[in-house]
Protein backbone atom coordinates (compact mmCIF):
# COMPACT_ATOMS: atom_id res chain seq x y z
CA UNK A 1 0.00 0.00 0.00
CA UNK A 2 2.86 2.41 0.57
CA UNK A 3 4.77 1.50 -2.14
CA UNK A 4 1.24 2.61 -4.24
CA UNK A 5 1.25 5.40 -2.04
CA UNK A 6 4.66 6.67 -2.90
CA UNK A 7 4.66 6.01 -6.57
CA UNK A 8 1.62 8.00 -7.06
CA UNK A 9 3.19 10.78 -4.85
CA UNK A 10 6.44 10.64 -7.47
CA UNK A 11 4.75 10.52 -10.23
CA UNK A 12 2.23 14.11 -9.17
CA UNK A 13 5.31 15.47 -8.65
CA UNK A 14 7.20 14.65 -11.53
CA UNK A 15 4.50 15.64 -13.34
CA UNK A 16 4.21 18.69 -11.32
CA UNK A 17 7.92 19.69 -12.12
CA UNK A 18 7.54 19.08 -16.22
CA UNK A 19 4.54 21.69 -16.11
CA UNK A 20 7.10 24.04 -15.79
CA UNK A 21 8.02 23.12 -19.59
CA UNK A 22 4.54 24.99 -20.33
CA UNK A 23 4.79 28.01 -18.12
CA UNK A 24 5.61 29.17 -14.81
CA UNK A 25 2.61 28.05 -12.15
CA UNK A 26 2.28 27.54 -8.41
CA UNK A 27 2.42 23.65 -8.83
CA UNK A 28 5.52 23.75 -9.98
CA UNK A 29 6.82 26.33 -6.96
CA UNK A 30 5.40 24.08 -4.72
CA UNK A 31 7.30 21.06 -5.85
CA UNK A 32 10.50 22.83 -6.67
CA UNK A 33 10.41 23.83 -2.71
CA UNK A 34 9.52 20.56 -1.84
CA UNK A 35 12.46 19.11 -3.38
CA UNK A 36 14.93 21.41 -1.44
CA UNK A 37 13.34 20.99 2.15
CA UNK A 38 13.21 17.25 1.26
CA UNK A 39 16.61 17.10 0.72
CA UNK A 40 17.84 18.88 3.46
CA UNK A 41 15.64 17.14 6.00
CA UNK A 42 16.23 13.90 4.51
CA UNK A 43 19.95 14.69 4.78
CA UNK A 44 19.91 15.66 8.12
CA UNK A 45 18.27 12.33 9.61
CA UNK A 46 20.41 10.24 7.40
CA UNK A 47 23.14 12.09 8.89
CA UNK A 48 21.79 12.34 12.79
CA UNK A 49 20.82 8.12 12.36
CA UNK A 50 23.97 6.94 10.34
CA UNK A 51 26.46 9.67 11.42
CA UNK A 52 25.74 11.22 14.87
CA UNK A 53 24.16 8.92 16.80
CA UNK A 54 26.70 5.55 15.94
CA UNK A 55 29.89 7.06 15.61
CA UNK A 56 29.24 10.05 18.75
CA UNK A 57 26.11 9.46 21.12
CA UNK A 58 26.30 5.97 21.22
CA UNK A 59 29.73 5.93 22.50
CA UNK A 60 29.56 8.45 24.32
CA UNK A 61 26.19 7.34 26.38
CA UNK A 62 28.08 3.87 27.09
CA UNK A 63 30.82 6.11 28.96
CA UNK A 64 33.90 4.62 26.89
CA UNK A 65 35.01 7.18 24.30
CA UNK A 66 35.80 10.49 26.07
CA UNK A 67 38.26 11.39 23.78
CA UNK A 68 35.07 11.83 21.05
CA UNK A 69 33.69 14.91 23.54
CA UNK A 70 36.52 16.81 21.14
CA UNK A 71 35.46 16.41 17.91
CA UNK A 72 31.67 16.52 19.46
CA UNK A 73 31.84 20.32 20.62
CA UNK A 74 34.25 21.26 18.04
CA UNK A 75 31.53 20.13 15.71
CA UNK A 76 29.01 22.33 18.16
CA UNK A 77 30.85 25.15 17.51
CA UNK A 78 29.74 25.37 13.84
CA UNK A 79 26.36 26.30 15.45
CA UNK A 80 27.84 29.35 16.70
CA UNK A 81 27.50 31.11 13.28
CA UNK A 82 23.77 32.19 14.23
CA UNK A 83 24.91 33.76 17.66
CA UNK A 84 26.65 36.85 16.72
CA UNK A 85 28.01 37.58 19.44
CA UNK A 86 30.09 34.03 19.66
CA UNK A 87 30.07 33.68 15.96
CA UNK A 88 33.96 34.07 15.84
CA UNK A 89 34.14 30.63 17.32
CA UNK A 90 32.70 28.72 14.40
CA UNK A 91 36.12 29.25 12.79
CA UNK A 92 38.30 26.80 14.77
CA UNK A 93 36.06 23.85 13.20
CA UNK A 94 36.16 25.55 9.73
CA UNK A 95 40.34 26.39 9.90
CA UNK A 96 40.66 22.30 11.91
CA UNK A 97 38.86 21.22 8.69
CA UNK A 98 40.64 23.48 6.21
CA UNK A 99 43.88 22.87 7.56
CA UNK A 100 43.45 19.38 7.90
CA UNK A 101 41.96 18.80 4.47
CA UNK A 102 44.70 20.94 2.53
CA UNK A 103 46.89 19.01 4.39
CA UNK A 104 45.74 15.60 3.52
CA UNK A 105 44.91 17.16 -0.16
CA UNK A 106 47.61 18.83 -1.82
CA UNK A 107 50.16 16.20 -2.71
CA UNK A 108 47.96 13.48 -3.79
CA UNK A 109 45.36 16.00 -5.70
CA UNK A 110 49.03 17.72 -7.41
CA UNK A 111 49.87 13.93 -7.97
CA UNK A 112 46.34 13.18 -9.59
CA UNK A 113 45.04 16.20 -11.19
CA UNK A 114 48.75 17.91 -12.55
CA UNK A 115 51.70 15.65 -12.14
CA UNK A 116 49.38 11.89 -13.69
CA UNK A 117 47.84 14.13 -16.28
CA UNK A 118 51.20 15.83 -17.60
CA UNK A 119 52.91 12.62 -18.03
CA UNK A 120 49.77 10.90 -19.72
CA UNK A 121 50.44 14.13 -22.07
CA UNK A 122 54.01 12.68 -22.54
CA UNK A 123 53.15 10.09 -25.01
CA UNK A 124 55.63 8.95 -27.84
CA UNK A 125 54.79 10.13 -31.30
CA UNK A 126 55.68 6.76 -33.08
CA UNK A 127 57.19 3.65 -32.09
CA UNK A 128 57.39 0.51 -33.80
CA UNK A 129 54.79 -1.97 -34.04
CA UNK A 130 52.22 1.26 -33.26
CA UNK A 131 48.73 1.30 -35.46
CA UNK A 132 48.50 4.29 -37.40
CA UNK A 133 45.75 5.79 -35.78
CA UNK A 134 47.67 5.34 -32.49
CA UNK A 135 50.11 7.13 -34.41
CA UNK A 136 47.56 9.83 -35.38
CA UNK A 137 45.48 10.26 -32.62
CA UNK A 138 49.18 10.69 -30.71
CA UNK A 139 49.91 13.50 -32.98
CA UNK A 140 46.64 15.01 -33.15
CA UNK A 141 46.54 15.29 -28.91
CA UNK A 142 49.93 16.36 -28.36
CA UNK A 143 49.47 19.36 -31.04
CA UNK A 144 45.97 20.10 -29.93
CA UNK A 145 46.72 20.67 -25.91
CA UNK A 146 49.63 22.73 -27.51
CA UNK A 147 47.70 24.86 -29.67
CA UNK A 148 44.85 24.76 -26.43
CA UNK A 149 47.83 26.41 -24.19
CA UNK A 150 49.09 28.73 -26.83
CA UNK A 151 45.25 30.23 -26.81
CA UNK A 152 45.58 30.66 -23.25
CA UNK A 153 48.83 32.19 -23.01
CA UNK A 154 48.37 36.03 -22.65
CA UNK A 155 51.59 37.54 -22.41
CA UNK A 156 52.49 37.67 -25.88
CA UNK A 157 50.25 39.08 -28.95
CA UNK A 158 48.47 36.17 -31.03
CA UNK A 159 50.08 37.06 -33.97
CA UNK A 160 52.67 35.42 -36.46
CA UNK A 161 53.48 31.90 -37.49
CA UNK A 162 53.67 30.23 -33.47
CA UNK A 163 51.46 32.17 -31.55
CA UNK A 164 48.95 33.24 -34.08
CA UNK A 165 48.25 30.19 -36.00
CA UNK A 166 49.06 28.24 -32.96
CA UNK A 167 46.13 30.32 -31.18
CA UNK A 168 43.59 29.85 -34.12
CA UNK A 169 44.13 25.91 -34.02
CA UNK A 170 43.74 26.06 -30.46
CA UNK A 171 40.03 27.99 -30.58
CA UNK A 172 39.38 25.10 -33.05
CA UNK A 173 40.36 22.57 -30.71
CA UNK A 174 38.28 24.04 -27.63
CA UNK A 175 35.31 24.19 -29.81
CA UNK A 176 35.40 20.33 -30.99
CA UNK A 177 35.83 20.06 -27.11
CA UNK A 178 32.83 22.08 -26.10
CA UNK A 179 30.79 20.11 -29.35
CA UNK A 180 31.47 16.90 -27.99
CA UNK A 181 30.70 18.07 -24.18
CA UNK A 182 27.27 19.76 -25.79
CA UNK A 183 26.75 16.54 -27.56
CA UNK A 184 27.21 14.69 -24.43
CA UNK A 185 25.23 17.00 -22.57
CA UNK A 186 22.48 16.30 -25.01
CA UNK A 187 22.68 12.96 -23.88
CA UNK A 188 22.69 13.26 -20.06
CA UNK A 189 19.52 15.64 -20.68
CA UNK A 190 17.43 12.98 -22.74
CA UNK A 191 18.72 10.16 -20.24
CA UNK A 192 17.45 11.79 -17.34
CA UNK A 193 13.82 12.38 -19.30
CA UNK A 194 14.05 8.86 -20.07
CA UNK A 195 14.18 8.04 -16.84
CA UNK A 196 11.27 10.36 -15.58
CA UNK A 197 9.13 8.45 -18.47
CA UNK A 198 10.24 4.78 -17.67
CA UNK A 199 8.47 5.45 -14.16
CA UNK A 200 5.43 7.25 -15.61
CA UNK A 201 4.81 4.58 -17.81
CA UNK A 202 6.19 1.49 -16.27
CA UNK A 203 5.96 1.98 -12.19
CA UNK A 204 3.22 4.53 -12.14
CA UNK A 205 0.74 3.15 -15.22
CA UNK A 206 2.36 -0.20 -16.03
CA UNK A 207 2.03 0.19 -20.19
CA UNK A 208 5.46 -1.04 -20.25
CA UNK A 209 8.15 -3.25 -18.47
CA UNK B 1 3.94 36.80 -45.89
CA UNK B 2 7.80 37.88 -47.16
CA UNK B 3 10.52 34.83 -46.89
CA UNK B 4 12.35 36.05 -44.43
CA UNK B 5 9.12 36.37 -42.19
CA UNK B 6 9.00 32.68 -42.66
CA UNK B 7 12.61 32.17 -41.32
CA UNK B 8 12.24 34.23 -38.53
CA UNK B 9 8.93 32.36 -37.29
CA UNK B 10 11.41 29.33 -37.56
CA UNK B 11 13.87 30.61 -35.46
CA UNK B 12 11.44 32.53 -33.45
CA UNK B 13 9.54 29.07 -32.92
CA UNK B 14 7.49 28.62 -29.50
CA UNK B 15 10.14 26.14 -27.70
CA UNK B 16 7.07 24.44 -26.23
CA UNK B 17 6.23 22.90 -29.54
CA UNK B 18 10.12 21.79 -29.16
CA UNK B 19 9.61 20.38 -25.63
CA UNK B 20 6.28 18.44 -27.33
CA UNK B 21 7.84 17.00 -30.14
CA UNK B 22 10.95 15.91 -27.86
CA UNK B 23 7.86 14.31 -25.78
CA UNK B 24 6.79 12.35 -28.51
CA UNK B 25 9.40 11.22 -29.75
CA UNK B 26 10.68 9.83 -26.24
CA UNK B 27 7.61 7.99 -25.42
CA UNK B 28 6.76 6.22 -28.97
CA UNK B 29 9.86 3.85 -28.92
CA UNK B 30 8.86 2.44 -26.07
CA UNK B 31 5.84 0.73 -27.81
CA UNK B 32 7.67 0.54 -30.86
CA UNK B 33 10.68 -1.13 -30.73
CA UNK B 34 13.45 0.16 -33.81
CA UNK B 35 15.91 -2.41 -31.70
CA UNK B 36 18.64 -0.30 -32.94
CA UNK B 37 21.75 -1.97 -31.84
CA UNK B 38 24.70 -1.02 -29.08
CA UNK B 39 27.91 -1.66 -29.73
CA UNK B 40 30.63 -1.94 -26.74
CA UNK B 41 33.16 0.95 -26.57
CA UNK B 42 36.75 -0.59 -25.52
CA UNK B 43 36.18 1.80 -21.97
CA UNK B 44 33.54 0.06 -21.00
CA UNK B 45 34.66 -3.58 -21.89
CA UNK B 46 37.68 -2.87 -20.17
CA UNK B 47 35.43 -2.74 -17.01
CA UNK B 48 33.37 -5.68 -17.61
CA UNK B 49 36.24 -7.46 -18.81
CA UNK B 50 38.79 -6.64 -15.38
CA UNK B 51 35.56 -7.06 -13.04
CA UNK B 52 35.32 -10.63 -15.28
CA UNK B 53 38.16 -11.77 -14.18
CA UNK B 54 37.54 -11.37 -10.41
CA UNK B 55 36.01 -13.91 -8.02
CA UNK B 56 35.03 -14.95 -4.73
CA UNK B 57 38.84 -14.33 -3.53
CA UNK B 58 38.82 -10.69 -4.61
CA UNK B 59 36.73 -8.18 -3.81
CA UNK B 60 35.38 -4.77 -4.87
CA UNK B 61 33.21 -1.46 -3.90
CA UNK B 62 30.63 0.19 -5.40
CA UNK B 63 30.63 3.92 -4.30
CA UNK B 64 26.86 5.36 -4.95
CA UNK B 65 28.10 8.76 -5.46
CA UNK B 66 24.92 10.42 -7.22
CA UNK B 67 22.00 11.68 -6.06
CA UNK B 68 18.19 10.96 -7.58
CA UNK B 69 18.70 13.48 -10.01
CA UNK B 70 21.07 11.57 -12.22
CA UNK B 71 19.62 8.14 -10.70
CA UNK B 72 18.61 7.32 -14.50
CA UNK B 73 22.00 7.36 -15.62
CA UNK B 74 23.69 6.29 -12.43
CA UNK B 75 21.56 3.43 -11.18
CA UNK B 76 21.97 1.28 -13.99
CA UNK B 77 25.69 1.17 -14.26
CA UNK B 78 25.88 0.76 -10.03
CA UNK B 79 23.44 -2.13 -11.11
CA UNK B 80 24.70 -3.67 -14.03
CA UNK B 81 28.31 -3.89 -11.86
CA UNK B 82 26.78 -5.23 -8.93
CA UNK B 83 24.95 -8.27 -10.67
CA UNK B 84 28.23 -8.77 -12.50
CA UNK B 85 30.02 -9.08 -9.09
CA UNK B 86 27.18 -11.05 -7.69
CA UNK B 87 27.30 -13.48 -10.70
CA UNK B 88 30.72 -14.01 -10.16
CA UNK B 89 30.50 -14.39 -6.03
CA UNK B 90 32.84 -11.12 -6.31
CA UNK B 91 31.96 -9.28 -2.34
CA UNK B 92 30.72 -6.07 -2.89
CA UNK B 93 31.34 -3.26 -0.69
CA UNK B 94 28.85 -0.30 -0.82
CA UNK B 95 29.53 3.53 0.02
CA UNK B 96 28.03 6.66 -0.51
CA UNK B 97 29.50 9.75 -0.01
CA UNK B 98 26.52 11.66 0.74
CA UNK B 99 23.28 11.74 2.91
CA UNK B 100 21.16 11.59 -0.18
CA UNK B 101 23.28 8.86 -2.35
CA UNK B 102 22.85 6.52 0.54
CA UNK B 103 19.39 6.18 -0.54
CA UNK B 104 20.51 5.35 -3.79
CA UNK B 105 22.53 2.34 -2.59
CA UNK B 106 19.53 1.16 -0.55
CA UNK B 107 17.41 1.73 -3.83
CA UNK B 108 20.16 -0.49 -5.77
CA UNK B 109 20.23 -3.20 -3.45
CA UNK B 110 15.81 -3.23 -3.30
CA UNK B 111 15.98 -3.31 -7.07
CA UNK B 112 18.57 -6.27 -7.65
CA UNK B 113 16.98 -8.07 -4.26
CA UNK B 114 12.98 -7.17 -5.60
CA UNK B 115 11.56 -10.66 -6.93
CA UNK B 116 9.90 -8.81 -9.45
CA UNK B 117 13.36 -7.91 -11.18
CA UNK B 118 14.31 -10.17 -13.52
CA UNK B 119 17.29 -11.62 -12.92
CA UNK B 120 16.69 -10.77 -9.04
CA UNK B 121 19.16 -12.30 -6.43
CA UNK B 122 17.48 -13.52 -3.23
CA UNK B 123 19.08 -11.71 -0.15
CA UNK B 124 19.98 -13.18 3.11
CA UNK B 125 19.92 -10.71 5.90
CA UNK B 126 23.09 -10.96 8.24
CA UNK B 127 20.96 -11.72 11.27
CA UNK B 128 19.47 -14.32 9.24
CA UNK B 129 22.57 -16.84 8.90
CA UNK B 130 24.32 -15.98 12.54
CA UNK B 131 23.94 -19.37 13.19
CA UNK B 132 26.06 -20.51 10.59
CA UNK B 133 28.50 -18.08 10.90
CA UNK B 134 28.79 -19.14 14.28
CA UNK B 135 29.54 -22.38 13.70
CA UNK B 136 32.45 -21.06 11.50
CA UNK B 137 30.45 -21.84 8.02
CA UNK B 138 31.64 -18.78 6.01
CA UNK B 139 32.79 -19.78 2.71
CA UNK B 140 30.61 -18.99 0.20
CA UNK B 141 29.27 -22.42 -1.58
CA UNK B 142 29.56 -24.17 1.92
CA UNK B 143 27.31 -21.37 3.22
CA UNK B 144 25.00 -22.05 0.09
CA UNK B 145 24.79 -26.23 1.27
CA UNK B 146 24.29 -26.03 4.52
CA UNK B 147 21.98 -22.70 3.92
CA UNK B 148 20.20 -25.05 1.59
CA UNK B 149 20.22 -28.11 3.99
CA UNK B 150 18.48 -25.86 6.57
CA UNK B 151 15.51 -26.13 4.60
CA UNK B 152 16.00 -23.13 2.50
CA UNK B 153 14.86 -23.06 -1.47
CA UNK B 154 16.37 -20.66 -3.80
CA UNK B 155 13.01 -18.50 -5.22
CA UNK B 156 12.23 -19.58 -8.70
CA UNK B 157 13.90 -16.35 -11.73
CA UNK B 158 16.24 -16.21 -8.37
CA UNK B 159 19.59 -16.19 -9.60
CA UNK B 160 21.30 -17.20 -6.64
CA UNK B 161 21.74 -16.15 -3.13
CA UNK B 162 23.66 -13.42 -1.63
CA UNK B 163 24.20 -13.16 1.78
CA UNK B 164 24.80 -9.75 3.57
CA UNK B 165 28.07 -9.76 4.98
CA UNK B 166 29.13 -12.67 2.97
CA UNK B 167 28.71 -11.07 -0.48
CA UNK B 168 27.77 -7.33 0.53
CA UNK B 169 28.47 -4.90 2.94
CA UNK B 170 26.14 -1.82 2.58
CA UNK B 171 28.44 0.16 4.41
CA UNK B 172 26.55 3.75 2.86
CA UNK B 173 27.48 7.29 3.75
CA UNK B 174 30.24 8.78 6.06
CA UNK B 175 31.19 12.34 6.44
CA UNK B 176 33.58 14.16 4.70
CA UNK B 177 33.47 10.92 2.58
CA UNK B 178 37.75 11.75 0.71
CA UNK B 179 39.36 11.42 4.37
CA UNK B 180 36.97 8.37 4.48
CA UNK B 181 38.30 6.89 1.43
CA UNK B 182 41.99 7.79 2.93
CA UNK B 183 41.14 6.09 6.47
CA UNK B 184 39.98 2.82 4.37
CA UNK B 185 43.88 2.55 2.97
CA UNK B 186 44.57 1.59 6.54
CA UNK B 187 41.09 0.26 8.21
CA UNK B 188 37.76 -0.63 6.77
CA UNK B 189 36.18 -1.47 9.73
CA UNK B 190 37.40 1.57 11.79
CA UNK B 191 36.05 4.12 8.77
CA UNK B 192 32.57 1.69 9.40
CA UNK B 193 32.25 0.21 12.68
CA UNK B 194 28.89 -0.57 11.24
CA UNK B 195 26.79 -1.05 8.59
CA UNK B 196 23.73 1.15 7.06
CA UNK B 197 21.69 -1.39 9.18
CA UNK B 198 23.58 -1.38 12.21
CA UNK B 199 25.57 -4.76 11.84
CA UNK B 200 28.81 -4.51 13.20
CA UNK B 201 31.42 -5.22 10.27
CA UNK B 202 33.87 -6.42 12.35
CA UNK B 203 31.78 -10.03 12.31
CA UNK B 204 31.17 -9.67 8.47
CA UNK B 205 33.43 -12.33 6.82
CA UNK B 206 34.56 -10.22 3.82
CA UNK B 207 35.68 -7.78 6.28
CA UNK B 208 37.96 -10.34 8.06
CA UNK B 209 38.71 -11.08 4.26
CA UNK B 210 39.52 -7.61 3.24
CA UNK B 211 40.42 -5.63 6.26
CA UNK B 212 41.60 -2.34 3.81
CA UNK B 213 41.21 -1.31 0.23
CA UNK B 214 44.80 -2.97 0.03
CA UNK B 215 42.94 -6.03 -0.18
CA UNK B 216 40.49 -4.99 -2.32
CA UNK B 217 41.16 -5.38 -5.90
CA UNK B 218 38.71 -2.22 -7.84
CA UNK B 219 36.71 0.37 -6.91
CA UNK B 220 33.93 1.65 -9.48
CA UNK B 221 32.31 5.23 -8.30
CA UNK B 222 28.95 5.95 -10.37
CA UNK B 223 29.15 9.33 -9.91
CA UNK B 224 26.93 12.40 -10.97
CA UNK B 225 29.46 14.90 -9.85
CA UNK B 226 33.40 15.71 -9.22
CA UNK B 227 33.70 13.36 -6.32
CA UNK B 228 34.48 10.87 -8.76
CA UNK B 229 38.24 12.16 -8.75
CA UNK B 230 38.32 11.38 -5.00
CA UNK B 231 38.61 7.63 -5.77
CA UNK B 232 41.71 8.52 -7.91
CA UNK B 233 43.18 11.20 -6.06
CA UNK B 234 43.09 9.23 -2.01
CA UNK B 235 42.87 5.33 -3.86
CA UNK B 236 44.52 5.43 -6.53
CA UNK B 237 47.46 7.47 -6.20
CA UNK B 238 47.90 6.10 -2.73
CA UNK B 239 47.91 3.19 -2.96
CA UNK B 240 47.39 1.90 -6.50
CA UNK B 241 43.57 0.35 -6.32
CA UNK B 242 42.27 0.01 -9.74
CA UNK B 243 39.39 2.72 -10.40
CA UNK B 244 36.47 2.45 -12.72
CA UNK B 245 34.53 5.39 -13.74
CA UNK B 246 30.47 5.36 -13.91
CA UNK B 247 29.91 9.32 -15.12
CA UNK B 248 26.64 10.78 -16.66
CA UNK B 249 27.27 12.41 -19.67
CA UNK B 250 27.52 15.45 -19.13
CA UNK B 251 30.88 14.76 -17.24
CA UNK B 252 32.28 12.50 -19.31
CA UNK B 253 34.36 14.51 -21.58
CA UNK B 254 35.66 16.11 -18.45
CA UNK B 255 37.17 12.90 -17.54
CA UNK B 256 38.53 11.35 -20.59
CA UNK B 257 41.99 12.53 -19.40
CA UNK B 258 42.14 10.88 -16.48
CA UNK B 259 41.05 7.40 -19.10
CA UNK B 260 44.38 9.11 -21.69
CA UNK B 261 46.99 9.29 -18.15
CA UNK B 262 46.11 5.36 -17.44
CA UNK B 263 44.38 6.35 -13.55
CA UNK B 264 41.10 4.28 -14.02
CA UNK B 265 40.72 1.30 -16.11
CA UNK B 266 37.61 2.53 -17.56
CA UNK B 267 34.68 4.53 -18.27
CA UNK B 268 30.93 4.28 -18.67
CA UNK B 269 29.74 7.40 -19.97
CA UNK B 270 25.76 8.30 -19.48
CA UNK B 271 22.99 5.90 -20.28
CA UNK B 272 24.85 4.55 -23.28
CA UNK B 273 27.36 3.48 -21.14
CA UNK B 274 25.41 1.24 -18.78
CA UNK B 275 23.34 0.23 -21.94
CA UNK B 276 27.17 -1.01 -23.23
CA UNK B 277 27.74 -2.94 -19.98
CA UNK B 278 23.97 -4.34 -19.76
CA UNK B 279 24.75 -6.12 -23.55
CA UNK B 280 27.96 -7.52 -22.22
CA UNK B 281 26.33 -9.00 -19.22
CA UNK B 282 23.67 -10.57 -22.09
CA UNK B 283 25.54 -11.66 -24.11
CA UNK B 284 27.81 -13.36 -22.10
CA UNK B 285 24.92 -15.30 -20.05
CA UNK B 286 25.32 -13.23 -16.71
CA UNK B 287 21.61 -11.30 -16.83
CA UNK B 288 19.01 -12.90 -18.87
CA UNK B 289 17.75 -10.03 -20.44
CA UNK B 290 19.25 -6.41 -20.78
CA UNK B 291 17.53 -3.77 -18.52
CA UNK B 292 16.27 -0.19 -17.93
CA UNK B 293 19.43 1.26 -19.86
CA UNK B 294 19.77 -0.84 -23.16
CA UNK B 295 15.66 -0.20 -23.33
CA UNK B 296 16.34 3.67 -23.32
CA UNK B 297 18.44 3.37 -26.31
CA UNK B 298 15.81 3.89 -28.83
CA UNK B 299 14.69 6.59 -26.94
CA UNK B 300 17.91 8.29 -26.74
CA UNK B 301 18.28 7.45 -30.81
CA UNK B 302 15.14 9.07 -31.84
CA UNK B 303 15.26 12.29 -29.71
CA UNK B 304 19.02 12.64 -30.79
CA UNK B 305 17.45 12.43 -34.79
CA UNK B 306 14.95 15.05 -33.45
CA UNK B 307 17.52 17.03 -31.58
CA UNK B 308 19.86 16.97 -35.16
CA UNK B 309 16.66 17.74 -37.66
CA UNK B 310 16.39 21.00 -35.53
CA UNK B 311 19.63 21.75 -35.27
CA UNK B 312 19.94 21.95 -39.38
CA UNK B 313 16.71 23.11 -39.71
CA UNK B 314 17.44 26.25 -37.23
CA UNK B 315 21.12 26.53 -39.49
CA UNK B 316 19.38 26.69 -42.60
CA UNK B 317 17.00 29.31 -41.19
CA UNK B 318 19.66 31.38 -39.82
CA UNK B 319 21.32 31.21 -43.26
CA UNK B 320 18.33 31.72 -45.57
CA UNK B 321 17.11 34.27 -43.79
CA UNK B 322 20.57 36.31 -43.90
CA UNK B 323 20.89 36.65 -39.80
CA UNK B 324 24.19 35.97 -40.66
CA UNK B 325 24.97 39.53 -42.13
CA UNK B 326 25.72 41.48 -39.40
CA UNK B 327 23.35 44.44 -40.70
CA UNK B 328 20.29 42.30 -40.19
CA UNK B 329 21.64 41.09 -36.90
CA UNK B 330 21.57 44.25 -35.71
CA UNK B 331 18.11 44.99 -36.86
CA UNK B 332 16.89 43.76 -33.63
CA UNK B 333 15.98 40.17 -33.66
Amino acid sequence: MYDIIGIWVGAFFTLAIYSFLYKENPIYRLAEHLVVGISAGYGMAITYQITVKPRLIDPLLSGDHWILLIPGILGLLYITRFIPRISWLSRYPIGFYMGTAMGVGFPLTMKANVLRQLEGAMVPLYQSGMAWYEVTGNIVMILGTLAALIYFFFSKPHKGLFFGTGSKIGIWVIMVGFGATFGFTVMGRISLLIGRIQYLLGDWLHLIE
Amino acid sequence: MSAVNIWEKMLNIDRRWIFLGIGVVSIVPFFINFGMPVRTTREVESIYDYVDELGSDNAIFISFDFAPGTSAENMPMAVAVMRHAFYNDIPVFMTANYPLHHGMMLAAMEYVFNPTTEGFYEDVDFEDWKDLREAGVTGKYELIEAWENQGNQLPEGALGWVFEGRDYAALGYAPVFNLVILGMTVSIETQYPVDAHGNSTGEMPMLQEHKSLREVDMALTSSGSGACVWWVTYAREKMGLPIAFGLTAVMATDYFPYLQAGQVIGQMGGLRGAAEYEVLLTENGITPSTDKAFRGMDVQSAAHILIILLIIMGNIAFFAGGFHKKTLLKGGR
